[in-house]
């Protein structure tokens, strides 16, 4: 039997009380009344062993209940384990999760995670099972569990040491979260009671903890965080942001976002172009982000980088910058009408792609092959029809745009059929019926703020049967059932087909607000269109600047050269610098930078962890003995909680009060007749 | 001390006998009645006497007394004086405070107190004389004036079966209230166990005594109060102040004792030095021989004050 509050046994010592008031013979009963106290003098009470068999009956009772009291205090229970873990409790499945982010390469940190590894290292069982994995923007595995258990046991640690050896922190952000939730997963192989993930981390402030939030922990895992502790240096990141969608006739600026570190200790730095001397002086104090306007590039310059100073920490202080180019489009237009009619298709075309600084649009009414893209809103002889196709055939997009019953020849040709069927569709007006806003040219209207194309009334259009061996995607209808737009492939081109015009006569399309970006999606489907984005971080993977046509080359900062398939996105953004891509005989260059969160190098809380729910185990032996003694207390409590033995002692109590009342009270009339006998 | 005698002793009446009646006149009249049927043989004679004298007249003094008989025959102008009035006024001071209702025997020190007033008061009136009573606690609680007429006995027989009411027992109050109320001069018996300190005792006595009075003192005890006799140690709880106090009467028997007789030779000693009597009686005692201390006390008053007399004559 154990005892919840072994203290309160001492209690029991009270059971002294009744005995010496026995012995002691001065019980209330025996009082008499007498005429005058005036002569006589108290006697000091005398202790008189007692020999009377009913008194020790009550001696016996109240010293009963005394001690019956105390140990119900001391809330009894009988000891079994209760504790979930069984036989396997001594196996250990324990995942070495280390940190190699970009801000663990300030300066001893990556020695001292290497230490800790070391440590847990020699501390591992023959029946432990170790993982280690490194992780930044996400975990990769450096040694599985499988690993583990194919080497030899006076091995493992010789190797698992060779493979972290090589190993170093990289340029990439802190995905914590992820880390995390993707190492617990490993649990869920199997059922080893003892699960542990020694996290070894700076626990800087910019990771993130995405996906933390509301994870079901696999049963029994823990995780305890090996926190690296940083000298506490000043420092300040910087990030160059993507410039805005360009205005036209509006003079870009470089605008660089500066964070500072909480625990940062300066407040001044200096901000400038890398090979210039002009240098900004900016004032951010620490935990603050704040947006400037970078100094003026030197002009021409294609890409650079921007320099931070004034603080501790240099890692982080250089911002790659990619210039967005100045992209020329040359759009063939062909049958829309005269520049300046109102009536015609050209004047609302043209007024759709304003030239801005960084794309200049040029409309020609000859097809060229360097053509990206063309709008067709006449009728072909059957030799033009032939460039046309082998232009298509080429990868490219052309919208035609069906004016009448007479573009079937044109229609059919471009697709090589031998004929289509067009007709004038008959009727007051159609508007669209259904909308494909899976589609990528529809998707930006996928929206119920922006899908409604009710209002766009088209007063004429014509019916077109698409063929049964022609793989069409009809993007939108027209209520009646008919097609109003259709995107049939021809080779590795797109013919998209619009089933009625936008000059008013046809339609109303060219005066909705919907024109515009529509017209703007289809040119940027067609590959035609400027890449949307220059500055990238690590980790990002930068899309191809070429949909389709040749591969691509990739050049990385270290002059590492890739070459991938046009379409493939180039994901092995390692390493901060300038990458170029060479596609079609020219060359893009996009910025890779460290992200802005990794300057955030102020450590956080673990109570961050706790209250995301991730169960933190100890640090130290001795912390663990105390968590042990307490799940031990806990476990009592519990066990005490369903026993529940101190009730029956009060009762027991409780039933020898009465009996020992039931005795007295006998005990004291029997005396009482006895002296009224006498 | 008192001489202790044997209840059973030559044909007086047993007190727990005699205390078996209910009726206090009743109880009264046994004891005198018994006593008178003793007395033909007593060699005592009554001490009741009348006293009259003649004083020559004065100018200026009330003529209502004048002896015109004698005046007739020897043309002198006498007074004829006489006492207020001839017999004796006695005021009997009875305590009822609650130390009284002690009991050992099957009667209390009160029961036997009343009885022995009762008795007085009828032997007293049968010769008539003057009765009058105090009954008292830590103050005067009935007083009814000496008289001898008819009903006046009854009226205090009636005063006298009260049951004792009052706490403490303090004689210096109703002491101070009998010398202020008993004007005249008389015998004044009081009957108390006298359970309380001597201190002023002496100063209210010395004030009854010098105001003129014959005072007669009997101290009433129960038998276990000069015994002390109890089985075991146990807790004593005073009747009057409702004190506890532990007690093993084996070992304070004898400083209890020694007390008690030093108390009661203080009283007694005080008693001695006012020229008046000291009686003291155990309940277990016959009333008739309380009694007859009574009478033997007033014997030797009366030779005292022939003595006295005499003395002044020579």
């Amino acid at each position: 039997m154990n005892f919840l509050s072994p203290w309160f046994l001492l209690g029991s010592l009270a059971v002294a009380g009744p005995i010496l008031f026995h012995l002691i013979r001065r019980a209330a009963r025996e009082r008499t009344t007498f005429s005058s106290l005036l002569f006589l003098r108290a006697t000091p009470p005398k202790a008189v062993r007692r020999s009377k068999l009913e008194h020790i009956w009550l001696l016996l009772l109240r010293s009963l209940c005394v001690l019956l009291l105390a140990v119900g205090f001391a809330r009894p229970f009988f000891a079994h384990d209760i504790s979930p873990r069984g036989a396997a409790a001594q196996e250990r499945r324990l995942i070495l999760l280390v940190d190699t982010s970009a801000s663990m390469r300030r300066e001893g940190l990556w020695d001292k995670a290497r230490a800790t590894v070391d440590r847990y290292l020699d501390k591992t069982t023959p029946s432990d099972q170790v993982a280690i994995l490194t992780f930044d923007q996400q975990p990769r595995t450096l040694v599985s569990f499988a690993d583990w258990s194919a080497w030899s046991q006076d091995q493992r640690a010789v190797l698992a040491r060779q493979r972290l050896a090589v190993v170093a922190p990289g340029w990439m952000g802190t995905q914590l979260g992820l880390a995390l939730s993707g190492a617990a997963e490993l649990f869920r192989e199997n059922s080893v009671a003892r699960r542990e993930i020694v996290l070894i981390t700076d626990l800087q402030e910019g990771a993130k903890l995405d996906g933390l939030q509301g994870y079901q922990w696999p049963a029994g895992a823990r995780v305890i965080v090996e926190r690296l502790p940083a000298k506490q240096q000043s420092n300040a990141g910087l990030e160059i942001l993507e410039p805005p969608a360009a205005i036209a006739g509006v003079e870009e600026d470089v605008h660089v976002r500066v964070a500072n570190s909480g625990d940062s200790r300066k407040e001044k730095f200096h901000l400038g172009w890398k090979g210039s001397s002009e240098r900004m002086e900016i004032y951010l104090t620490p935990t603050q982000l704040r947006t400037f306007t970078a100094p003026k590039p030197p002009v021409g310059m294609k890409s650079g980088a921007l320099e931070l100073t004034g603080d501790d920490l240099d890692y982080d202080n250089l911002s790659y910058y990619a210039a967005p180019e100045i992209q020329h489009v040359r759009m063939c237009c062909d049958g829309l009408g005269a520049t300046n009619d109102p009536a015609g298709m050209f004047y609302y075309l043209q007024r759709v792609f304003p030239a801005t600084p960084r794309r200049q649009i040029e409309f020609a009414s000859q097809l060229e092959r360097q053509d990206a893209f063309a709008v067709i809103a006449t009728n072909f002889a059957p030799p033009e029809i032939a460039v046309w196709r082998d232009w298509l055939e080429k990868g490219k997009t052309a919208l035609l745009v069906l004016t009448g019953a007479d573009s079937g020849p044109t229609l059919a040709g471009l697709l090589g059929l031998p004929e289509a069927q067009v007709t004038e569709a008959g009727g007051e007006y159609a508007l669209l019926g259904s909308i494909d806003f899976q589609h990528p040219i529809f998707a930006p209207f996928d929206d119920p703020r922006f899908s409604d194309f009710s209002q766009i009334h088209f007063w004429k259009h014509r019916r077109w049967e698409i063929p049964a061996s022609v793989k069409a995607r009809v993007l939108a209808h027209f209520d009646d059932g008919s097609p109003a737009l259709t995107q049939i492939p021809v080779r590795e081109g797109n013919l998209l087909v619009l089933a009625s015009g936008w000059n008013p006569a046809d339609s109303q399309l060219a005066v909705s607000s919907k024109f515009p970006p529509l017209l703007e999606t289809m040119l940027d489907w067609s590959g035609a269109g400027a890449p949307s984005r220059y500055q990238f971080r690590t980790g990002d993977a930068i899309p191809s600047p070429v949909a389709i046509g040749a591969s691509v080359r990739w050049q990385k900062p270290d002059g590492k050269q890739i070459t991938l398939a046009a379409g493939a996105p180039f994901a092995e953004t390692d390493t901060p610098g300038i990458y170029h891509a060479f596609a079609e005989e020219r060359e893009r260059l996009f910025a890779v930078n460290i992200p802005l969160e990794e300057s955030r190098t102020a450590p956080i809380s673990q109570d961050d962890l706790a209250r995301l729910g991730v169960p933190l185990g100890l640090e130290n032996e001795q912390a663990a003995a105390i968590a042990r003694v307490h799940q031990q207390h806990l476990q009592d409590a519990e066990l005490e909680n369903r026993q529940k033995l101190w009730r029956w002692l009060i009762v027991a109590a409780l039933a020898v009060t009465f009996a020992e009342i039931v005795l007295s009270g006998w005990l004291a009339r029997r005396v009482t007749t006895t002296e009224a006998m006498l | 001390m008192p001489d202790v005698l044997p209840a059973k002793e030559a044909g007086f009446v047993d007190p727990k006998a005699l205390m078996a009646i209910r009726n206090l006149e009743l109880r009264a009249r046994v004891v005198v009645e018994g006593f008178w049927s003793g007395l033909h043989r007593s060699p005592y004679h009554g001490f009741s006497v009348e006293f009259t004298e003649y004083r020559p007249y004065s100018q200026g003094e009330d003529t209502r007394y004048l002896d015109w008989r004698l005046y007739a025959r020897s043309d002198r102008f006498y007074l004829k004086k006489f006492e207020d009035e001839t017999n004796l006024r006695c005021y009997l001071l009875v305590d009822h405070s609650r130390s009284m209702s002690y009991r050992s025997l099957t009667y209390s020190k009160s029961d036997y107190a009343r009885t022995f007033a009762a008795t007085l008061a009828w032997f007293l009136n049968a010769q008539g004389d003057a009765v009058g009573l105090f009954s008292f606690d830590e103050r005067v609680r009935d007083y009814l004036p000496a008289r001898h007429r008819h009903g006046h006995l009854r009226q205090l027989m009636l005063a006298l079966e009260r049951e004792p009411a009052g706490r403490a027992t303090n004689l210096t109050e109703p002491l101070r209230r009998v010398a202020e109320l008993a004007r005249k001069r008389g015998l004044i018996v009081l009957i108390s166990d006298l359970l309380a300190p001597v201190g002023e005792l002496e100063n209210h006595l010395a004030r009854l005594t010098a105001a003129g009075h014959e005072l007669v003192v009997f101290q009433v005890l129960d038998p276990n109060e000069l015994a002390f006799n109890f089985p075991t140690a146990m807790l004593f709880q005073d009747v009057e102040s409702e004190k506890d106090l532990y007690i093993d009467p084996e070992a304070a028997r004898a400083s209890y004792q020694r007390r008690l007789r030093e108390h009661g030779e203080g009283v007694e000693a005080v008693c001695r030095k006012l020229g008046a009597a000291f009686h003291g009686v155990l309940t277990d005692r016959p009333l008739d021989l309380a009694l007859l201390d009574f009478l033997r006390s007033r014997v030797r008053r009366g030779k005292l004050v022939r003595r006295r007399q005499q003395r002044v004559s020579k």
